[in-house]
């Protein structure tokens, strides 16, 4: 199978968030960049079914120069080639936007699947994915731990709410966004990063795919939250604290 | 364009409480834009669900039913909503921030050249419609500049189910056209995991016991409160060490990771082995009569006090929220 | 009887026949000597140089040579009764080199050394002395291995090593039994020549046996890698460590053929002593084997002649096994070797070292916490930050800015440097020195971390560190070495001794038992800065093994990070000893100790001795106002 896996760069987590002058977004330099998580999670998926089918992994990923180690990773995880389509402008596209050029550059590919993360850390939207199926016209499935090849396409395990799963059964070419936690994560590797040298990366520019960028949605402001992570002690008696408790797990922190 | 249009999901054959949350945003929206407000229901046999929708305080309710909506597709839904849509023209769209939501909402924007704000946890002057950002660590306010419906979708427990009033609203429905052909995926019935194996890691509640418990003659008080939760029980390494619990209840650095929404640690006091099997945790209670117990720094809600007086009133206090 | 009256009979007349007879059998002995010693040294020319090897400087490979060799310290100090017969076996046989020489050449009628003479009668005296302690030597030796039979030595009996022994007891006896026999008797011709043949029985078995180490260790010794733990560093792009014979080096080929089986290394092994698969022995032998059966040409992997691919996992690096080593082998860069092997080429497949790993791939430490968290511990603990204008550089570690164990010692350390006024700051980022990435031979992880921390600190312009943490400074100091120029780093109680008559001394009755950690103990040699400190405030008590046959808490290697063990746990073996002393208070000086004892003396509950650091044990004493 001809596998596309869709990859994004993001903010390291330890991060220290700092917003930019104009509060549109954080101040980015002394950041450290990594591999999305559930894109590694994506990738991992891809290069397992190579394993067990065969085939080709490509990882396709758009952004600025910076870009460059996170694809040399994917490709010393074993990915065999790579598109990076350059591009300094991520932030003012919208997310059909950046879905357009990666459908654009995937296009030209004719794969089997294409395979993207469940979201991204940054701006977290989750919506990359389902976009770049419509506009390729493909199938998908979303939060998905597992794929199967069978005869007629595939057959894939989507996370449902609760603690539920379900099958769900399509043709291929299709595309899935890989909800993080379906496989173990293989680590980088000397062996890898070697043979990633001579491995192909094709830079595309975004002028070049000659899509559509003007945004129907834009991000007008970043602000810090106003509740900074403290610890609420909750007094009183066992039971007025644990009715506080209650209250707080309900409304406050929704995760009743 | 006119009318605030909001998708409702079923949940066991009622109207789900993500559903009256995105009401309630669709009504504080409709207020600002000066529109009414319609609730959209979806499925094959859809005059239950319309029914319920129609006693709240809404414009009316649309029952989009077709016998290939029977079970959820994303091509089904997107394909009668779209064409809904395009038949209606409504000012917005708005949905709750479910797993299927998230399944064919951007596609749906997509279609119509929009993109869905997800996820909404406020509704500001413009509009504008506040997210999270970097895992919470900020947020950001968007706005639609296009011309053509805005799709959101609201986070749960972000607006209040209950500031929805009773009322009473039209009934009408709209009719799609959906061929079989264009349905591409062919969903199964949901299932549960493996029900012998403990999977921590996909659970979303915890409770987890440690030395402070005791005896594990006590255990049963903490067993409690994880059913009152429907949560799991897991457990500090010691605890597993002396056999009060199996090895694959073990929390931490030598036993597994969780990152569940809630984590209630009772009598844990935080050493950093079990600390760094539950750090991705969304929210961290903790119970410790030591109030310096280092578990304290890394709890969002802590109660310092008896956790054999505290637990009891907690598991009753739980179950009566749970009516 | 004066026995120095005595003198050494000979043979006087060799005929013909006997010489050619001679002859035959020194050129037979000879030539199955060099059938097998010859293949040896084929399989340790044929394998692959070691890269960046160097002769000098020589001062310290004569100074081992001397020591370990000549003097046997090594063989004598950690196992003193055997060591010391032992020892004399040896100096016999040096003793006798020109004896052997003068009695073949004797033979051939060119004997040069008379017994007559004054330079051979006091020469033959000489080594007869020797080979009467030799004679008991290898009497004891033997009565340790067929009688006593120590766990060590294994539970086969060696017929081989009986034989040896026999022959050497013979060489000694007809030797000195030739000083009470008549010159050119008929019993002396007797003994002459069954002393020849034992020689050249002796002779070729040599190197079809452990005995090869006659020849070997010698060299072994000389050429050795030095240092403790020195790692090598991979030698071009197709080098991912110890993955198959081709791999294999000519020292460590040289190590393999060495080994006496003496089972010193695996006796101090913890995981060999706690029912772990890893037995370092073992671990020597199964490459010896590796090397006759398939060569060091071979490309079949080398993990596969192990017990189990998982045997190098299983070590905590504490290093016992290559200190202990008589005969020079550095049991620790074959056991990095192997892990390195698994790992970087990606074999190794464990979820918890695939959890470490992509950790520090992705984040600041190995515990996986995330940064902020140390940004509040600094600011709520109002610990000042580095700007270049202070003295020292405190490095917290990953213990330090995480644990809640490692805060305290900090804080209480950061209370004793305000005490004595000295400047310092904290990073305000820290990256994870990469001590466990390298000790489980992920070196692609270990170059990135090395050159991020190396790039940060020169930037911020850091020239002298402080580490509570032993494997902080291990790294820090030595491993960055590979990658640029390390600050000066210094542990926290070598600092603090320095200044012991500066800090308050409070008299107390207190048992304290030290433990030693392994990376500050036998990688430092640091032994006596804690004690110092340890006396300030409490009465000293030695567990039963301590400083360098101190026994390791479990933690190194990367095994912290890497779940459940099997068998019994290390730490809980260690803790038992540690609180079997009858201390009240167990005192560390690694926070990682410091974190494993705590658990194991979780189900001791009340009756518990204390835990402290030594930093802790030293801010007791100091004045209430300090901060």
């Amino acid at each position: 199978m001809k596998i596309i896996v869709a990859i994004k760069q993001v903010p390291e987590r330890d991060a220290q968030v700092r917003i930019d002058s104009s509060a549109k977004w954080i101040d980015e330099s002394g950041l450290q960049w990594a591999l999305n998580e559930s894109d590694a999670y994506a990738l991992e998926e891809a290069l397992q079914q190579k394993e067990k089918n065969g085939g080709e992994v490509i990882v396709l990923t758009a952004g600025p120069e910076r870009v460059g180690p996170t694809i040399r990773e994917a490709l010393a995880k074993g990915a065999d080639r790579a598109i990076h389509i350059d591009c300094n402008d991520l932030a003012s596209r919208d997310a059909l936007g950046v879905a357009r050029l990666l459908a654009a550059a995937a296009k030209q590919e004719s794969p089997d699947l294409i395979l993207t993360g469940l979201q991204s850390e940054d701006l977290g939207l989750g919506q990359t994915g389902v976009i770049v199926a419509e506009l390729l016209g493909l199938p998908h499935a979303t939060l998905i731990l597992q794929v199967e090849k069978t005869e007629t396409g595939i057959k894939v395990k989507r996370e449902l709410e609760e603690g539920w799963f379900q099958s769900v059964e399509l043709s291929t070419p299709a595309v899935l966004t890989i909800q993080s936690g379906g496989n173990k994560l293989r680590y980088a590797t000397l062996m890898g990063i070697k043979k990633a040298k001579t491995k192909d990366v094709r830079r595309v520019t975004a002028a070049e795919l000659a899509v559509d960028s003007t945004p129907v949605v834009v991000l007008e402001r970043i602000a810090l939250p106003q509740k900074q992570k403290t610890t609420q002690m909750l007094p009183g008696t066992p039971k007025e604290a644990a009715a506080a408790l209650v209250e707080k797990l309900k409304f406050e922190a929704r995760v009743l | 364009m006119s009318g605030i249009f909001v998708v409702l999901q079923e949940r066991d054959g009622r109207v789900s409480r993500a559903s009256w949350e995105a009401i309630a945003a669709g009504q504080l929206l409709g207020s600002q834009l000066n529109q009414p407000v319609t609730a959209v229901v979806l499925g094959a046999a859809t005059e239950a669900l319309a029914t319920e929708a129609a006693a709240k305080a809404i414009a009316q309710v649309v029952r989009v039913d077709h016998p290939l909506l029977a079970q959820y597709t994303a091509d089904g839904f997107i394909t009668a909503l779209a064409q809904l849509i395009q038949s209606q023209s409504p000012a917005a769209m708005v949905l709750p921030h479910t797993y299927q939501v998230r399944d064919y909402a951007p596609a749906l924007a997509a279609r119509l050249g929009q993109v869905l704000i997800s996820d909404v946890v406020a509704i500001g002057d413009g509009p504008t419609f506040t997210r999270q950002l970097l895992q919470g660590r900020l947020t950001g306010a968007y706005r639609p500049t296009g011309s053509g419906p805005c799709f959101i979708s609201v986070q749960a427990g972000a607006f209040r189910a209950d500031a929805v009033q009773a009322g009473a609203a039209e009934v009408t429905t709209f009719t799609p056209t959906i061929d079989t052909a264009q349905i591409r995926t062919q969903p199964g019935e949901p299932f549960r995991g493996a029900a012998q194996t403990v999977d921590l890691g996909s659970a979303q509640l915890i409770v987890a016991v440690g030395r402070g418990i005791k005896d594990a003659d006590n255990l049963p008080l903490v067993q409690e409160l994880a059913t009152a939760l429907g949560a799991e029980i897991a457990a500090s390494r010691p605890i597993c060490d002396n056999g009060w619990l199996p090895m694959e209840r073990q929390v931490g650095s030598s036993g597994q990771t969780v990152s569940p929404k809630l984590y209630l640690a009772v009598g844990i006091s935080g050493a950093i082995q079990h600390l760094v099997g539950m750090k991705g945790s969304q929210c961290i209670v903790a119970i410790n009569k030591d109030p310096d117990a280092p578990i304290f720094e890394v709890a969002d809600y802590g109660i310092a006090g008896d956790l054999f007086e505290v637990i009891p009133a907690l598991t009753e206090a739980v179950k009566a929220a749970k009516q | 009887m004066n026995p120095l009256a005595l003198t050494l009979a000979e043979p006087q007349h060799f005929s013909v026949l006997e010489k050619l007879l001679l002859a035959l059998l020194t050129l037979t002995s000879a030539a199955l000597f060099w059938r097998r010693f010859g293949v040896v040294l084929d399989k340790i020319l044929k394998s692959r140089k070691d890269a960046g090897f160097s002769l000098r400087p020589l001062g310290r490979r004569l100074w081992d040579f001397v020591w370990e060799v000549m003097l046997q310290a090594k063989v004598i100090r950690q196992r003193p009764f055997a060591g010391l017969a032992h020892a004399f076996v040896f100096w016999g046989f040096c003793a006798f080199a020109l004896v052997t020489l003068n009695h073949f050449a004797a033979g051939f009628g060119l004997g040069f050394l008379s017994p007559d003479g004054l330079f051979g009668h006091f020469y033959f005296t000489f080594a007869a002395i020797f080979a009467l302690a030799c004679a008991l030597g290898i009497l004891g030796l033997f009565i340790r291995r067929f009688l006593i039979r120590p766990k060590w030595l294994g539970t086969k009996l060696s017929y081989e090593s009986g034989f040896i022994a026999l022959l050497i007891f013979v060489l000694m006896a007809t030797y000195l039994a030739a000083f009470f026999v008549p010159d050119g008797s008929t019993a002396v011709l007797i003994l002459w020549w069954v002393h020849t043949l034992a020689i050249l029985t002796f002779l070729p078995i040599i190197p079809h046996t452990k005995h090869l180490h006659l020849l070997l260790s010698p060299a072994t010794v000389f050429l050795s890698r030095g240092g403790f733990s020195k790692i090598p560093a991979l030698d071009g792009d197709e080098d991912f460590g110890l993955v198959a014979g081709t791999d294999l080096t000519r020292l460590v080929t040289l190590q393999a053929y060495s080994c006496v089986e003496c089972g010193r290394c695996t006796e101090h092994c913890p995981a060999a002593n706690t029912g772990k698969l890893l037995n370092p022995k073992e671990v020597i032998l199964n490459l010896r084997g590796y090397l006759n059966n398939l060569g060091p040409a071979s490309d079949k992997p080398l993990i596969e002649s192990l017990a189990a691919p998982e045997v190098p996992f299983q070590c905590t690096t504490c290093g016992a096994c290559e200190f202990q080593c008589p005969v020079g082998i550095e049991h620790l860069p074959i056991l990095i070797g192997l892990r390195r092997g698994a790992v970087n080429t990606g074999a190794w497949e464990d979820d918890y070292g695939s959890k470490l790993f992509l950790a520090l791939e992705r984040g600041s430490n190995p515990l996986g916490m995330p940064a902020t968290d140390r940004d509040k511990f600094i600011e709520k603990a109002a610990l000042p930050l580095f700007d270049g204008s202070q003295e020292y550089c405190l490095w917290l570690g990953c213990m330090g800015a995480y644990d809640p164990q490692g805060r305290q010692i900090v804080t209480d350390l950061a209370r004793i440097l305000n005490y004595l006024g000295i400047s310092y700051g904290v990073l305000r980022k820290e990256k994870c020195t990469g001590d466990a990435a390298r000790r489980l031979g992920n070196d692609l992880l270990f170059q990135q971390l090395a050159e991020a921390n190396l790039e940060a600190l020169a930037q911020s312009k850091v020239k002298k560190m402080l580490s509570i943490c032993p494997h902080c400074v291990r790294t820090i100091q030595e491993d960055w070495k590979e990658y640029g120029t390390p600050p000066e780093i210094e542990h926290h109680t070598e600092f603090l001794a320095r200044f012991a008559d500066k800090l308050p001394k409070e008299k107390s009755e207190e048992e304290t038992v030290y433990h030693d950690p392994c990376y500050l103990g036998r990688y430092r040699h640091v032994y006596d800065a804690p004690r110092t400190l340890i006396r300030a405030s409490g009465q000293l008590v030695e567990a039963p093994r301590s400083h360098e046959r101190s026994f390791c808490c479990g933690a190194g290697g990367g095994l912290t990070f890497l779940g459940e063990e099997t068998g019994e746990r290390v730490s809980h073996v260690r803790t038992a000893e540690l609180v079997a002393t009858g201390a009240t208070t167990i005192a560390t000086a690694c926070p990682f100790c410091n974190s494993m004892f705590r658990d194991a003396l979780a189900d001791k509950g009340e009756a518990a001795p204390q835990l402290l650091d030594i930093a802790q044990l030293t801010a007791r004493n100091l004045p209430d106002t300090i901060a």
